[in-house]
């Protein structure tokens, strides 16, 4: 008996609609996988398995009960086939007639009481709330409301479940571009590409002496110390800070001060007004942007009014550097313009800001001028000047700002 | 001549005594009428006599009497009754529910519906005229072996529950603590009506789209087991919003109806399903799945959702009945016609026609 040419079209549409729309969800996950059969198994379970007491044949037991807990005298019977005996049966009973009717009252007293306690037990057993902790009903029906309310829910929980993990894969992917972490020594790598201890001292010897009268002195990204030993040497109180905790136990060594730890955070950490100087020497290149600038204004805020800072990086005007140096180090992240740093120094409210020029590229690499008069040998040592100006200026810059 | 209608059960309220007393007052303008039954509520006692009576009717010529037998369950008393009678006999089919969904709750009384449509079989050969309220019924009685088989609507008084005055306890309380849409079912808890598809559908409805959705379920159950079954599944679903009314009067039937923003029956069986109609007479959206006769009754007239179609569309189907303004003001209208064409005059005029063709 087919009846669907019977349905009007907008119906037959409809019933489509809501197919596609229960798949839909489906699909998304708003309705939760096998929905259907878990409640059919369900009510399988509760309607064919589970027990139910049988309560009517409980009360029915009673009132039957009831009916025979009705103790008489003239229901004991008195018959005798002995001739006469009934009547002597009549006669004992009535001799006796007191005790027995005492004793009846006790029993029917007893009968009543204990079908009243029956009753009570009865009329308990049918009320769940009796035998079942009324507490413990409430907290089930508070679980089953928050299952309810997460079942209601799914589909803005499993979205924010899916957009955290997003967020956090992205950030851990960060964090491992970040963080590097080589199985050689820096101690190693320092040996190789930045030159030996006695190289190191001789360098930085004129730019500790500045801070001669400016101490306390923090060293961020202190290193192997070389540039604490020089201040030590000068008489200037200093400690170091440095995330290598192999290279802080060898400045320890030497006796000088330093601990494991964040440049910033160290930094943070002291008292405002509380240096006389802070030495970035090859730090700001491994850090962020934001790190670079945060950093400057804490030690604005840190130094005392007249301190001394002292940042030496690598200088992006030299292309020669990018050939040769920068992508040495692989956990450099970017080159720090000196305009640019000096604009942020000055910005943060330092009093005076200098740039001072160092590490000019090897003579043998600069490119050479013919020498001569005429106007072509003029034109062309000028021509050679501006590119050694753009490939051959000095490899390193040291900002040197006061507060 | 006589006529007299014989029904194994009769209750106030019950569609097929309704219909009996109906059919028998516009009998009694041609002839002697009344209505016997073998078990009846006492609230039907002053309208329906005992079928141990019929015994000592006289009759000078009872193979000339006409008894019409409404089938709907078995009952062996009935059945030799019928078997054994002089009279002509004409059946009305309004459909014996299947034994099998009723097996694991009260196997006797699925043995009684069995029982039913054996005897129902057995009377074939006796029946002169078969009246079915569906084609869905006229198919069944032919299956059964019966030859003069017409379908002829039930005489259903759409509008009476209209004419019923809204129990007014019921309505403060609907007004007062039933806020947002309700979802109404008029149906014994059987289980071939499936109350438990319906739970769940409505289940899927507050979960997951119409949160505030309330669900009254009218209707009384003769299997304990499957009663409380359902009451469990209520609670353990947590559905503080279904509200299991059981058996009501008319007056509070009536206020539901009123309050109702849609009609939801998951029957898989039916011989014809007249709270269908009444919803449409209180201008209610209705929602059915097609099974049975239900297709016919509905018509153009609500959303039949096809058989294969799980709870979760159900739900769907009345997120989509609460929501959408359109298609309710479209099915409501539709609705009005078809109430038309089930009015009591056409009814009672078919079913009389029938009868008349056998005088």
């Amino acid at each position: 008996m087919d009846v669907s040419e019977d349905r009007a079209p907008d119906v037959n549409a409809l019933i489509d609609a809501l197919r596609s729309r229960v798949e839909d969800r489906r699909r998304s996950g708003a309705y939760p996988p096998d929905l259907e059969e878990e409640l059919a198994a369900h009510f399988q379970r509760i309607s064919l398995h589970r027990m139910v007491p049988n309560l009517d044949d409980l009360q029915s037991a009673m009132e039957e009960l009831g009916r025979r807990a009705q103790f008489a005298m003239e229901r004991t019977p008195v018959d005798s086939r002995v001739p006469g005996g009934q009547s002597l049966h009549r006669a004992l009973a009535k001799l006796q007639s007191r005790q027995v009717v005492g004793v009846l009252a006790q029993v029917n007293h007893f009968a009543d009481a204990l079908l009243q306690v029956l009753g009570l037990m009865v009329a308990a057993l049918e009320n769940p709330n009796s035998h079942v902790h009324s507490d413990l009903v409430g907290q089930i029906d508070s679980v089953f409301e928050r299952v309810a309310g997460y079942e209601r829910a799914p589909l803005s929980a499993a979205e924010a479940v899916a957009d955290l993990r997003h967020r956090v894969e992205e950030l851990e992917a960060q964090e491992r571009r970040r963080t590097f972490n080589p199985w050689f020594s820096n101690a190693r790598f320092a040996d190789e590409f930045r030159g030996t201890r006695a190289e190191l001292l001789e360098r930085y010897r004129d730019a500790a002496a500045r801070f001669v009268g400016h101490g306390p002195v923090l060293d961020i990204g202190c290193g192997a110390g070389e540039f604490l030993q020089l201040l030590a040497e000068q008489g200037v109180e200093a400690r170091g800070v440095e995330l290598d905790a192999d290279l802080v136990a060898d400045v320890q060594r030497l006796g000088l001060k330093a601990e494991v730890g964040d440049g910033l955070a160290a930094l943070k950490a002291v008292p405002d007004e509380s240096l006389g100087g802070v030495v970035l020497n090859q730090v700001i290149e491994h850090l962020s942007q934001q790190e670079v600038v945060d950093l400057v204004l804490v030690a604005f805020d840190k130094l005392r009014p007249g301190g001394l800072m002292v940042c030496e990086t690598v200088n992006p005007q030299s292309l020669y550097v990018y050939a040769r140096s920068f992508y040495v180090d692989p956990t450099h992240v970017r080159p720090v313009h000196p305009a640019y740093l000096a604009f942020v120094f000055r910005e943060a409210g330092f009093e005076s800001v200098e740039i001072d020029w160092r590490s000019p590229p090897p003579e043998e690499e600069v490119l050479a001028v013919a020498g001569g008069d005429g106007p072509e040998a003029m034109i062309h040592d000028a021509n050679v000047a501006r590119v050694n100006q753009l490939l051959f200026a000095p490899q390193e810059f040291a900002l040197i700002a006061t507060r | 001549m006589e006529i007299h209608q014989v029904l194994v059960a009769a209750s106030p309220g019950d569609a097929i005594t309704n219909a009996a007393l109906d059919l028998r007052d516009l009998l009694r303008d041609v002839c002697p009428s009344e209505v016997y039954a073998r078990f009846y509520d006492a609230r039907v006692a002053d309208e329906v006599r005992p079928l141990r009576e019929f015994r000592h009717r006289q009759a000078a010529h009872p193979e000339d009497n006409i008894l019409i037998f409404h089938a709907s369950i078995g009952e062996p008393e009935v059945f030799t009754f019928l078997q054994e009678r002089p009279e002509r006999l004409v059946i009305v089919h309004h459909n014996i529910s299947p034994a099998e969904p009723f097996l694991p709750y009260d196997p006797a009384f699925a043995g009684l519906l069995d029982g039913g449509r054996r005897e129902l079989a057995a009377l074939a050969r006796r029946a002169e005229l078969a009246l079915a309220d569906s084609r869905f019924n006229a198919h069944d009685l032919l299956s059964l072996g019966y030859r003069n088989v017409r379908v002829a609507p039930l005489i259903l008084d759409v509008d009476r529950l209209q004419r019923v005055e809204p129990h007014e306890p019921t309505v403060h309380h609907l007004d007062e603590n039933v806020k947002g849409p309700v979802a109404l079912f008029v149906g014994q808890l059987l289980p071939h009506k499936r109350p438990d598809f319906l739970i769940q559908a409505y289940h899927a409805l507050v979960t997951y789209l119409e949160p505030d959705t309330h669900l009254i379920v009218v209707g009384a159950s003769r299997l304990p087991r499957y009663a409380t079954a359902i009451d469990l599944l209520v609670k353990e679903l947590n559905l503080p919003r279904a509200w299991l009314a059981g058996r009501v009067s008319d007056g509070q039937l009536s206020a539901f109806y009123r309050r109702a923003d849609l009609f939801f029956t998951a029957s898989e069986h039916e011989g014809f399903c007249a709270p269908l109609l009444e919803a449409m007479a209180f201008r209610v959206p209705v929602l059915a799945r097609s099974f049975a006769a239900i297709p016919e009754t509905v018509g153009d007239a609500g959303v039949l959702l096809p058989a294969d179609a799980g709870p979760l569309m159900a739900g769907e189907a009345m997120a989509e009945l609460i929501g959408n303004d359109r298609l309710r003001a479209g099915l409501v209208a539709r609705g009005d016609e078809r109430v038309r064409h089930f009015n009591l005059e056409r009814a009672r005029t078919a079913v009389l026609g029938h009868l008349l063709e056998m005088l």
